[in-house]
């Protein structure tokens, strides 16, 4: 992996150790927030859907929260 | 068993990261849910200092997609997906110098016009601290047949603070290019996908989450692009992500903020940033505005050329632009609309590329995209 990701690699290991440290005991009567559609990590999951494919055919990256799906003769 | 009113204000909102589009949650689905969603997709034309021969007209293309997320019994949710693309359109075809030292980029010369469809089956069984899910679909084309499967398994811990998901899935590809005896294209090619990913989603107090998940993807065989010219790339190619998503809800603003970053590399030399901003407003009790903003940037392929090089001496070449140095800037706006049962949404995205946007240095193209996108959706819950 080159430098220039390497840079931005180390920090955001720092910051996921320091948000996952900070972390609050959440009883189940204090979720309501939690639970409302758009704290979802994905919202609109076919919005999402199309985003995927739009980008897994014109850019080279691909994946990254799930496990990838079928392939296309669009890359 | 927990009594499903309790399920649903547990819920963390923790979104598994199935495999799409699969529903993805941590509890069975209460109600059916059918999803509608029709989108145009429109690439500029080739500026014409670049354009060497062919059209400079790209690809249009209008995509349906429905989704079905059913209960079936108590403890398993059903998802049925399906699209259809109508493509029509000219993409480079290979990339020449002329004497002046500029880039020129040669078109095919006849639009194509095609069809893909593709079909998912997805079935999730709920458990009282997590889930399992199993997928298969297919996608084809007239050059292109693709069928995948795979499985995913969620488990909550902590009081369902934390959420620990990983999964594995399988694609097989046939490849039969289309006038391969015209253009000398190779016939009857395959290639084969396996993909993993771990993840762990954390609640990080009352109004705000997080989720880390890592993916690795490994194809084997023909990676060729057989409608560019001259193009040749290895049989191999490994593929790391590592994503993460922050959410926050703000609830003097009746609003949430979604952050996400990816980090990518992969074994033809070409790292990625992927910075993702949202913004969901609430409007009263009916209405959600979520702009958007996405930046991308991405390094060359080892094996990138901005000429195509026909000497035969590379065994690795490609001019192909999405595998050139570039970065791209995006906005989107997403209205959405709740009326009792229904919900109706329109997006509008613009996507802006440009080598300068990138902050790696390497091979560029010409040929780089943008393009404008718009869809629309209705959804039904009953």
């Amino acid at each position: 992996m080159i430098l220039k990701l390497k840079l931005v690699m180390f920090p955001l290991i720092a910051i996921v150790a320091g948000v996952l440290a900070g972390c609050e005991s959440v009883e189940a009567w204090e979720r309501g927030t939690l639970a409302k559609p758009e704290m979802a990590i994905v919202s609109d999951s076919l919005e999402a859907a199309l985003n995927d494919h739009i980008y897994f055919s014109k850019e080279a990256s691909n994946g990254g929260h799930s496990a990838t799906g079928g392939g296309c003769g669009c890359n | 068993m927990k009594s499903r009113s309790l399920l649903a204000l547990t819920a963390s909102a923790l979104a598994l990261p199935g495999i799409a589009p699969i529903a993805r949650a941590d509890t069975p689905p209460t109600n059916t849910n059918i999803a509608y969603r029709v989108s145009s997709y429109e690439e500029d034309k080739l500026p014409e200092e670049f354009l060497f021969a062919g059209s400079a007209e790209r690809y249009d293309i209008t995509i349906h997609q429905f989704q079905l997320v059913t209960p079936v019994g108590e403890n398993y949710g059903l998802t049925l997906s399906t699209s259809v693309e109508s493509m029509s359109g000219a993409s480079p075809w290979y990339a020449v110098t002329p004497f002046d030292g500029e880039q020129g980029i040669v078109m095919s010369g006849a639009t194509i016009h095609e069809k893909r469809r593709d079909y998912s089956v997805g079935l999730r069984r709920y458990l009282d601290n997590g889930s399992l899910g199993f997928n298969v679909g297919t996608s084809k084309e007239n050059d292109y047949e693709s069928w995948n499967g795979g499985f995913d398994i969620q488990g909550d811990f902590n009081n369902e603070l934390t959420t620990l998901a990983g999964g594995v899935s399988f694609s097989s590809d046939d490849i039969n290019p289309t006038d391969a005896s015209l253009y000398n294209r190779v016939t009857d090619q395959s290639k084969r996908t396996s993909s993993a990913f771990i993840s762990v989603s954390q609640v990080i107090n009352q109004n705000s989450l997080f989720q880390s998940s890592v993916n690795i993807t490994h194809h084997n065989g023909f990676l060729t692009d057989p409608y560019k010219l001259g193009d040749s790339r290895p049989e191999s190619r490994t593929q790391v992500a590592w994503s993460n998503a922050y959410r926050r809800f703000i609830s003097d603003l009746d609003g949430a903020l979604h952050l996400d970053l990816r980090i990518y590399d992969d074994d033809f030399g070409i790292n990625s940033l992927t910075f993702d901003l949202s913004w969901y407003q609430n409007v009263g009790n009916a209405f959600q505005v979520i702009p958007r903003l996405r930046y991308y940037s991405q390094s060359a392929a080892d094996f990138f050329t901005p000429e195509n090089d026909f000497s035969g001496l590379p065994l690795f070449n490609s001019s192909d632009y999405r595998l050139s140095a570039y970065g791209a800037l995006s906005g989107a706006l997403q209205v959405q609309a709740s009326i009792n049962d229904m919900t109706i949404s329109f997006v509008l995205e613009r996507y802006l590329s440009d080598d300068s946007y990138s902050f790696y240095d390497g091979g560029k193209s010409p040929a780089i995209v943008d393009f404008t996108r718009v869809s629309l959706g209705l959804g039904y819950s009953f």
